[in-house]
């Protein structure tokens, strides 16, 4: 079987900032990867590049038999909204929609909304009694719930989430560990960023990136 | 799912909004205000200059000669209980002198002069009184001519007949009549010598193009043998100054939409910064261009729309005001200005929205890495 995520040498420039560089490494299809590393080793920029928002420099990279650099803006955009779930670290809700619609919103780029199925996955994050508030009147925990629903809405092949916990206390980081397990559990593909040794340890993989470079893969010490 | 993030982005920005509307809802008002004073005032513009002065003459067959032919009591048989004539003037023109120098001296009725020509500029006064056979209002080249000023006198001679008159007013019509000095028509006639004699008579007819044409046939039907003609001269110079008018309101709106189009623009381009981090974010979602560019147009044109309908009705209650104050007529609205005005604002409105559309180049990766 091949893997769902193949990464060939890859490489990363911002104009004189080499952020990646030969980084390769593959991800089977339901595993959860912890991507670990000092501030500024290019976590983030791995994510982005996954992800369809930034363009490889060079290198090969192969997301379910799709290869990224090659894609134009457009099928780029096709690509975001069919395979991918994001969930950031500042959680990136659109302030005047209701959490609800922030989840509508995914459906809507995605293909047509389905406001019941839309309340169900919020019910399954545990809001379902938030569904009209807007991201201002929700505490942090539970935006970024709001926003691990909205990454699940379109049954995306990968999850990828930038320092998920970032900005939330350890109750709420408790709860998305949980959440995340879950979706593990049910079979879903992730890759978290994250600098918490719990979460590393949680993974299956842990891919640790230094100044740009893939420094080794861990197994979790459990 | 379209109109409910439509009404969301409405309401989440109604403040850049509501400016942007100001500026779309004045500059419309005005606009609109101009092109129904441009279709309205037009009509009754040219009404107006009816009243400025005469439009159509009676004068007898042999025109160029100055046989005063037609009696005086033609002015029974042109009818002058017609609602449709302001004045009728009858003139006989003879050749005098002043002193050494010719004048060509203008007999007529003052009183229709002065109603026929009301907008004429007088130095002096008026002669109110039709058969007043001691004044006379001079033209001013002629007064320039002879060194007169209001209340000079004048010694008028034709062969052995002579006449002393005093300067009431020294008229400027800025035509041939300011080189002609103009005295009673009792006067005139009794310096030449031709009693109850006319040369021609100047009708001042008020009503459009066709129906003045309507009135000066039936007018030539009751006056076999006359000649009956519209001056064309001022027909002419009419429509220059309607062109005039026409290009001035032309560039006044268009001068006007540029302006509110940099007000809405103004407003826009703040709307843009607010919005490039959702624009990111909706592009990171997988939302392609098209479709976020579909609800920032639809907002503008409903901006337009609404901006269009608010400065349209602004503008007729602007447009009858303008009327009344500047041209002294009352303008009725125009309903096909209310489309003209719509179309306007929507325009001004999406090129306006200019901001927004580059938004569409918004790079998700950093904008959603800054903070
Ligand atoms: N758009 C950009 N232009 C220039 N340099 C960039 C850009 N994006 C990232 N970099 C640089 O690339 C390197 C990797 O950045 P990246 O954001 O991927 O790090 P990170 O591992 O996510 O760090 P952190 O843990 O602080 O989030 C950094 O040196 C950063 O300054
Ligand atoms: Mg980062």
């Amino acid at each position: 079987m091949t893997p769902l995520v193949q990464v060939e040498n890859l490489e990363k420039r911002f104009d004189a900032v080499r952020a990646l560089h030969g980084v390769s490494f593959e991800v089977e299809a339901g595993e959860w990867i912890a991507i670990m590393g000092p501030s500024g080793s290019g976590k983030t920029t791995l994510i982005n590049i996954l992800g369809g928002l930034d363009h490889p420099t060079s290198g090969r990279v192969v997301v379910d038999g799709m290869e990224i650099g090659e894609l134009s803006e457009r099928e780029l955009t096709r690509y975001r909204s069919d395979k991918i779930g994001f969930v950031f670290q500042q959680f990136h809700l659109v302030p005047y929609l209701t959490a609800l619609e922030n989840v509508m919103l995914a459906q809507y780029f995605h293909s047509i909304t389905d406001e019941k199925e839309a309340a169900e996955a919020l019910r399954r994050v545990g809001l379902e009694d938030r569904l009209e508030h807007l991201p201002a009147q929700l505490s942090g925990g539970e935006q970024q719930r709001v926003a691990i629903a909205r990454a699940l809405i379109n049954h995306p092949k990968l999850i990828l989430a930038d320092e998920p916990t970032g900005n939330l206390d350890e109750e709420n980081e408790a709860t998305i560990l949980k959440l995340l397990h879950e979706l593990h559990s049910a079979g879903h593909t992730i890759l978290v960023v994250t600098h918490s040794q719990a979460i590393g340890n949680l993974a299956d993989r842990r891919v640790e990136l230094e100044h740009g470079r893939l420094a080794r893969i861990t197994l979790p010490v459990r | 799912m379209f109109w409910r993030i439509f009404r969301q982005l409405l309401r989440a920005s109604r403040g850049r909004l509501t400016v942007a509307l100001i500026a779309l809802s004045s500059g419309s008002a005005i606009s609109s205000a101009l092109l129904n004073i441009n279709l309205d005032a037009e009509q009754k513009l040219r009404h107006e200059f009816r009243t400025l002065g005469a439009n159509v003459v009676v004068a007898p067959p042999s025109a160029g000669s100055d046989a005063a032919l037609a009696d005086a009591s033609i002015m029974d048989r042109i009818g002058i209980g017609s609602p449709q004539m302001i004045a009728a003037a009858p003139y006989l023109y003879v050749a005098a002198n002043a002193g050494a120098q010719p004048v060509i001296l203008a007999g007529t009725w003052f009183d229709q002069v002065a109603k026929m020509n009301s907008w004429w500029k007088v130095d002096g006064a008026w002669v109110t009184s039709r058969d007043d056979s001691s004044h006379c209002l001079v033209g001013q080249a002629a007064a320039h001519q002879f060194g007169l000023a209001p209340g000079s006198h004048i010694e008028l001679r034709a062969g052995e007949r002579k006449v002393s008159l005093t300067a009431s007013g020294i008229i400027t019509a800025g035509s041939d009549e300011d080189t002609q000095i103009f005295t009673s028509l009792e006067v005139a006639q009794n310096l030449a010598g031709l009693p109850g004699r006319v040369s021609l008579v100047q009708l001042s007819v008020s009503g459009t193009p066709s129906e003045i044409d309507a009135f000066t046939s039936r007018l030539a039907g009751a006056l076999p043998g006359l000649d009956v003609r519209p001056v064309r001269k001022l027909a002419a110079a009419e429509g220059s100054i309607l062109g005039r008018i026409r290009g001035l309101i032309f560039w006044t709106i268009t001068l006007i939409l540029i302006l509110t189009t940099l007000g809405v623009l103004a407003s826009m381009a703040a709307l843009a910064m607010e919005r490039s981090r959702d624009v990111g974010l909706m592009k990171a979602l997988g939302g392609s261009v098209q479709r976020i560019m579909r609800l920032f147009l639809a907002e503008a044109a409903a901006l337009g729309v609404l901006g269009g309908t608010i400065g349209f009705a602004i503008g007729v209650v602007l447009a009858r005001w303008i009327g009344g104050r500047v041209f002294g007529v009352a303008i009725s609205p125009r309903l096909a200005v209310f489309p003209a005005t719509i179309i306007l604002a929507v325009g001004v409105a999406l090129l306006g929205a200019l901001p927004l559309r580059l938004l569409g180049r918004v790079r998700p990766a950093e904008i959603l890495r800054g903070e």
